[in-house]
């Protein structure tokens, strides 16, 4: 493998090769778990700006019409009814609270805006003209405030998931293995790119590649200790044959021997002489499995 | 005979009001304005009756600069008016500031009250409710002070005097206070019009009487309807009436009395002016027509239009008085409505709101 | 992150505003007023005209945004953003949020807006 650049600083025993495959299991899975929650959130990260671009231009249109419904305040009081207002504000009857909304365990606040009751600074404002319109007015402006709380909630939890969604992209991309497989992933991963700084991008650890290139030289530095000892095993059944020939040949020499001597008594015994062929192979066949095996 | 001595004191005055009348926007003036592309084009249209006094502005000002000059233009007529005046005529112009200064002086109890610089205050003041010691009010660095010298150096002590003490000052809402003042101010104003032995028996006090009955009506009526679910109590609203009017007494006290809108409408009944009005509103929701400064959900005229629209024909209806200073009130509320109209107009251009452009009043 | 979050924000329950005088009253209208108790009786609105200097919107912003944690929202007219620009684009915390209102003499423009700038450079649009 060319990436063996990073691994893990274990020697390779069969016992770490296992402790390797568990972990490298467990990367694989905490990878896809990762993406998933990753994936979750660009989602929703996605939505909300799309809301986000959405909501600005309602609330342009809502502050407009807010706006005029103030013009329509100041022609019927016939005046400047701003610094009163001003002065008359105590306490705030509109307010808003947050509560959660839990997103692939991030927590997103999300705004609410309520009316404290009982509150009421401008009851008598325009009592002697122009009342009903800036009663009017306080309503419409009333509802343009919750779009604009509402915008408020939008673009907080675009702050909060745009922070999230970098740091769980971090690890993601430590994690993840060089290619990426299919192309919805590569879409999306070109998509994490661009989000991210490209020094963050190139972490010199990642973790699933280290573990799997581990797994690899454990296994080729395994593989070679096998091959080295198959490579012994051979030398010492070649070794084994050369002393069986030798003692075959002697034993061949002798029975020669003896049968001349039993020539000349008059019994040949041929079959014996074709024995030791099966044996050898016998131990060319194991040695082609092996080669299989590399 | 009410005829042969006024010319000799407001012969002058009245001549240039009339003058002034000549050049109030005209309907054939609204159209153009209304076909407007932006405030410069506005201002161009402006240009024959305002020109001198929109030279200064800078290119697309905003409205409410738009509306500051033309003010500014009034207020400039009416202190060359009451300049040239002597006698009652001049009374008469004074008590028509009076409404601005009540104004005026409930921005400086308001400054008072939350402890701000009232100096800064004093360019927020309405100028026709200017007064030379009006400045003197800002020494005053609590509202014991202020009522004191407000008491001391104002025209408006007398409205004061007995029926707000300066606890009152403190405690009371300044809606409550500044209705309280208005309603003194109509009812002096509706006795001097009709006591003033120049005024007694002459066109003034015929025409001037009906437009402040119909003042204190308007005012009544409103403050019964924007006090529903408000703290005011029955018996505070009560206070706020002016006691005159074609509705007082019964009517005032069925007005005080009511609870809802059906009760306001039960009590104006008996006038049928304001029971086409009420009729009208009732009805014509989301109707026809112009005027309709209406808004919120059933487009179409508000009782406020409705009363605006009043005003502005009795307005227009001095005019065909001769001998009286009323043309001057007429002209002032002809001309104030006619820079909310402008203001309007602009608002709805700037705005891009070209739909409603057209809810404006316009009697020429 | 999340956790550290929570306790920052329950406790914020007002709007401010910091813009032109139709704004604010309008907003005030809505409701959105408030001041705190005396003795230092801190107010959630902040009027600017032609007259304001820009240190004082510059004071008003960080009030709001960072010493005061009763804050939710801060609202901005554009055109107000615009003349601290610098102080509204650094400021990129969650809480307050803030956001960009137009106002009735300046039309909302996107194109200013620094989370629109934000969203758009990430899709690169």
């Amino acid at each position: 493998m060319s990436g063996a650049v990073g691994r893990e600083p274990v020697f390779p025993t069969r016992q770490s090769l296992g402790l390797m495959k568990a972990k490298l299991k467990g990367a694989e899975v905490g990878h896809s778990l990762l993406k998933r929650k990753s994936e979750a959130l660009t989602k929703r990260f996605r939505e909300i700006t799309r809301r986000i671009d959405e909501a600005k231009q309602k609330m342009g249109r809502v502050m407009q019409i807010a706006a005029f419904s103030l013009a329509e305040v100041s022609y019927a009081v016939g005046g400047d009814i701003g610094y009163q207002i001003q002065e008359s504000a105590k306490q705030a009857r509109f307010r808003v609270r947050a509560k959660n909304e839990n997103v692939s365990g991030v927590y997103l606040p999300q705004f609410e805006s309520y009316t404290e009751e009982g509150v009421n600074d401008f009851g008598l404002t325009g009592l002697g003209k122009g009342g009903q319109q800036i009663q009017r007015c306080r309503e419409t402006y009333a509802r343009a405030v919750e779009t604009l709380v509402e915008l408020a909630s939008l673009q907080t939890a675009f702050l909060i998931l745009d922070e999230v969604i970098k740091v769980v992209n971090r690890r993601v991309n430590a994690m993840r293995m060089a290619e990426s497989t299919n192309v919805y992933e590569a879409s999306m991963l070109s998509f994490l790119e661009q989000r991210i700084p490209s020094n963050v991008c190139n972490l010199p650890y990642r973790i699933e590649q280290d573990l799997a290139n581990t797994y690899q030289d454990i296994n080729s530095e395994l593989d070679e200790l096998d091959r080295e000892e198959f490579y012994r095993l051979k030398k010492v059944s070649n070794k084994k044959q050369r002393d069986n020939a030798a003692a075959d040949a002697e034993i061949l020499a002798a029975r020669e021997r003896a049968a001349e001597k039993a020539a000349q008594n008059g019994t040949p015994p041929v079959a014996e002489s074709k024995e030791p062929e099966p044996e050898t192979t016998d131990v060319l066949g194991e040695q082609e499995d092996n080669d299989v095996i590399f | 005979m009410e005829g042969l001595f006024f010319n000799v004191n407001g012969g002058y005055v009245e001549g240039i009001v009339r003058g002034y009348r000549n050049s109030l926007l005209t309907g054939q003036n609204y159209s153009n304005l209304t076909q407007c592309e932006s405030i410069d084009d506005v201002k161009l249209q402006l240009g024959p009756s305002y020109g001198d006094f929109l030279a200064t502005l800078p290119p697309n000002p905003s409205t409410s600069a738009l509306a500051g000059k033309m003010t500014d233009k009034l207020v400039s007529e009416f202190r060359y008016l009451i300049a040239q005046s002597t006698g009652s005529t001049a009374k008469f112009l004074e008590y028509l500031t009076y409404g601005y200064m009540i104004d005026n002086i409930a921005l400086l109890i308001t400054g008072t009250l939350h402890e701000r610089d009232t100096r800064e205050l004093l360019e927020r003041c309405h100028p026709l409710g200017w007064f030379e010691t009006l400045p003197v009010l800002c020494v005053a660095t609590n509202i014991e002070e202020l009522y004191n010298s407000v008491l001391i150096e104002t025209p408006l002590a007398p409205y004061f005097k007995g029926s707000l003490s300066h606890q009152d000052l403190d405690e009371l809402n300044i809606e409550i206070v500044r209705n309280t003042l208005y309603k003194n101010y109509l009812e002096d104003f509706f006795n001097f019009v009709n006591t003033h032995p120049d005024f007694a028996g002459s066109p003034t006090q015929d025409v001037m009487s009906e437009i402040l009955q119909f003042e204190a009506d308007r005012r009544s009526i409103n403050i019964t309807l924007n006090s529903f679910g408000t703290e005011l109590s029955k018996q505070e609203r009560r206070k706020l009436y002016p006691e005159f009017g074609k509705l007082y007494p019964e009517g005032s006290l069925m007005l005080s009395r009511a609870e809802d809108v059906e009760g306001v409408a039960l009590a104006v009944s008996a006038v049928a002016d304001y029971k086409a009005f009420f009729d009208a509103v009732g009805l014509s929701q989301g109707g026809s027509g112009m005027g309709g400064m209406g808004g919120g959900p059933a487009d179409g005229k508000s009782l406020e239009d409705l009363f605006y629209q009043k005003e502005m024909d009795m307005s227009k209806l001095v005019f065909t008085r001769q001998f009286t200073p009323a043309v001057v009130y007429g002209w002032m509320k002809l001309k104030e409505q006619e820079i909310r109209n402008v203001t309007w107009i602009s608002e709805c251009i700037a705005q891009n709101q070209k739909e409603r452009i057209g809810n404006f009043i316009s009697v020429f | 992150m999340a956790a550290a979050a929570a306790s920052t924000y329950k406790d914020r329950q007002f709007l401010a505003v910091i813009g032109d005088e139709d704004s604010v009253t309008g907003l005030l209208l809505a409701g959105i007023g408030h001041v705190t108790d005396p003795p230092d009786a801190q107010r959630n609105f902040l009027v600017v005209d032609a007259k304001t200097e820009n240190s004082e919107i510059e004071r008003a912003f960080k009030s709001f945004t960072e010493e005061r944690k009763d804050i939710a929202v801060v609202l901005i007219n554009q055109h107000v953003a615009e003349r601290i620009r610098h102080s509204v684009d650094t400021f990129t915390d969650p809480f307050p949020a803030v956001l960009e209102i137009p106002s009735k003499d300046h039309p909302y423009d996107p194109e200013k807006d620094s989370v629109l700038k934000r969203v758009r450079r990430l899709f690169g649009e």
